[in-house]
């Protein structure tokens, strides 16, 4: 791929492209953010110390609460006027988290999704069709600028019904789709009952982000759709899509290293673990003006894989295990805070939120949240047409807040759906 | 391809004053690099620390797979680089013809002298306003005909590596593209330079990629063109460090 140097590069030079992005991220930090400057004076270490990418053990952790507590620019190393995106993402509690982009940053998430969709061999006689729930809407605008530099023609993310979107997919001719697991199952689905063959089509690659995929779901795919599935690892909140990716090996997702420094923890005991073995996934940002992350918690099962690539990238390998080592759930790739939806509860309904009960439900190829709320003398002092119509706002606000289709159900006390 | 220089964490000392605080930075075989930043911010410094000026301090600096822990200047140029030192620093009462021939002086004393002469039509091909003023004294030279005696002189030890530290200063805007193309035209003939310019824009214009310094850390890297476009650096381009912008933002 053009201008891509990096992966030319040899693992000395990589280590000290590394280091020098590291540091200058830390120095640029520790001056312009003060929330960084004072955590980093709490744990007795300053910038100049890091001296390796393994120093970075000696910072404190970034975590989803501190975006809720300095809400909204308060992380931002840039002045506001230097931003060109904000972007706001459900958050863990009260705030949304809320992330800016400088031009260069989003000129940034353009090289990662270009190299994430080169590896996936998307190429400028492409149809590239985006069908995102509203809630990844930020990942959409990513990978439709880079498909739009690469000369690719991009059908950008749209709300459109499941129908619509096959009518599209079909009628114009898309041949690679970047979607959610739950819809190119659905897709998949609908091709096996309706037998259509792999010439109806002209789809021939689906990208899946957002949530990981089980190899058999995977493979169900592929069969029934006619395709070769790849996927991408990334954060719906801050800052993108394609921190990693796959390659034609299809065997682990490839970090974009020039731009982000990975770790495995223990999420019980915080240390870091040594070289392949599984536990969470830890990143700090190397190359991020605007909203840098220093060792960012990101609840994310993985693993550093060890042994090189068959495909020959210098960039080094995670197995992503799908599971959460936090308190979100996933609803086609957007993080939800279980506290986030507890509090909208509370403060909306007459409810105690220990006593609901949710979960990720899929709907015909779109997940949705359910969300189990006991019966209480409270719901009663109404009448059931005022009951109706309070849940249905509540599920408004929901929808809103979080970014995702929401149902919410009454149950007797003591079920839990 | 691996780096030509390597510096990791490079720290340097003035007495107990630390004036560069762990920096890190690296060229490649052929590039241009431009360190840009405020007076003070260390860059300077980061070049005596190469080319054996200073000598009190640590970290790495790797040059070619060799270590330059410990060498002297002569020994620095000997391994293949040379330095062209701020404000110039030529020998005014010497004719520039003796100007050229010290800058070789570590190569004469090993009897290279054939080589030497090459050096030296290289470099009036280079600049051939020197050759007609061979035997004027490097005093009565304009500015711009004394940066590229400084210049010239550094290339008679036939470095690898060049090292510039604010040849742009005090010249005329047409004289700084002059010296600026002079580098384009040096790396074309196979040199790697880096250029400490307080100039940034004259800097950027000219090389690969950048580093900007602060206070004796960096706080950006990248190419030259994603510089010269960051706010950042037109900030520090305009002199002006990030707290001092920010309090007028505020």
């Amino acid at each position: 791929m053009n201008n891509d140097d990096f992966l030319g590069y040899s693992p000395e030079d990589k280590h000290q492209l590394q280091l020098e992005r590291l540091q200058s991220t830390l120095n640029r930090a520790f001056r312009q953010v003060s929330f960084h400057r004072q955590r980093m004076k709490a744990a007795g270490v300053e910038p100049g110390e890091i001296e390796s990418a393994a120093d970075v053990a000696k910072l404190p952790f970034l975590e989803r609460a501190d975006f809720n507590e300095h809400y909204p620019y308060e992380l931002f190393a840039v002045p506001l006027r230097d931003i060109v995106r904000i972007h706001t993402a459900p958050g863990t509690s009260r705030n949304p988290t809320v992330s800016g982009y400088t031009a260069q940053d989003l000129s940034n998430w353009r090289h990662m999704t270009r190299r994430a969709l080169s590896a996936a061999s998307v190429s400028p006689s492409d149809i590239l069709q985006i069908a995102f729930n509203p809630g990844l809407a930020n990942w959409g605008r990513d990978f439709k600028d880079a498909a739009e530099d690469m000369g690719v023609s991009v059908i950008p993310n749209t709300w459109l019904s499941t129908d619509k979107q096959f009518m599209v997919l079909r009628d114009y001719k898309t041949t690679v789709l970047v979607t959610s697991p739950a819809f190119a199952l659905q897709l998949a689905g609908y091709m096996h009952r309706m037998q259509v063959g792999p010439a109806a089509l002209n789809l021939h690659t689906i990208i899946i982000a957002g949530e990981k995929i089980s190899d058999e779901r995977r493979k169900t795919i592929e069969e029934q759709a006619f395709v070769t599935c790849w996927l991408h690892y990334g954060l719906n909140e801050v800052p993108g899509p394609t921190i990693a990716f796959e390659c034609k090996a299809h065997d682990g997702l490839h970090i974009n290293e020039d731009h982000f420094l990975a770790e495995i923890i223990d999420p019980e005991t915080t240390q870091v673990l040594p070289a392949g073995q599984a536990g969470e996934l830890v990143l700090t940002t190397l190359t991020t003006r605007a909203f840098p992350l220093i060792r960012f918690r990101t609840g994310d099962k993985a693993r550093i894989m060890e042994a090189p690539c068959p495909c020959g990238s210098p960039l080094a390998r995670i197995e992503w295990f799908g599971q959460r080592t936090d308190d979100i759930m996933k609803v086609d790739g957007v993080n939800i805070h279980r506290q986030q939806v507890q509090n909208i509860l509370e403060e909306a309904l007459p409810v105690s939120a220990a006593q609901v009960n949710c979960r990720v439900k899929d709907d015909n190829g779109r997940n949705f949240l359910e969300i189990f709320l006991p019966m209480n003398e409270e719901f009663f002092s109404d009448e059931i047409k005022e009951i109706e119509k309070l849940l249905r706002k509540t599920e408004d606000r929901l929808r809103e807040d979080l970014g995702v289709a929401v149902a919410i159900r009454l149950v007797e006390k003591g079920q839990s759906g | 391809m691996e780096s030509m220089l390597r510096i990791r964490n490079l720290k340097c000392f003035y007495g107990r004053i630390m004036a560069v605080k762990g920096i890190s930075l690296s060229v490649k075989q052929g590039e241009i690099i431009a360190l840009i930043g405020a007076n003070g911010a260390g860059k300077s410094t980061l070049m005596e620390a190469v080319s054996g000026i200073l000598r009190a301090w640590t970290g790495e600096i790797v040059f070619e797979g060799k270590s330059l822990k410990g060498m002297d200047p002569p020994a620095v140029v000997r391994n293949g680089i040379s330095l062209v030192p701020e404000g110039r620093l030529i020998f005014p009462p010497l004719s520039v013809y003796d100007n050229l021939r010290l800058g070789a002086y570590t190569r004469l004393r090993q009897r290279a002298k054939e080589e030497v002469e090459q050096s030296m039509e290289m470099v009036t091909s280079l600049f051939p306003i020197l050759e007609e003023r061979f035997n004027q004294p490097a005093g009565t030279l304009s500015g711009g005909e004394q940066q590229m005696l400084a210049i010239g002189r550094s290339l008679m030890a036939k470095p690898r590596l060049l090292l510039l530290d604010e040849p742009s200063m005090g010249l005329a805007p047409l004289i700084v593209e002059k010296i600026m193309e002079v580098l384009e035209t040096l790396r074309r003939k196979g040199l790697t330079i880096v250029l400490v310019e307080q100039n940034a824009l004259a800097a950027l214009e000219a090389a690969d990629r950048g580093y900007v310094f602060e206070t004796g850390t960096v706080v950006l890297e990248g190419k030259a063109d994603e510089l010269l476009s960051d706010q950042n650096v037109k900030r520090a381009y305009l002199g002006k460090d990030y707290e001092e912008f920010d309090d007028e933002q505020r």
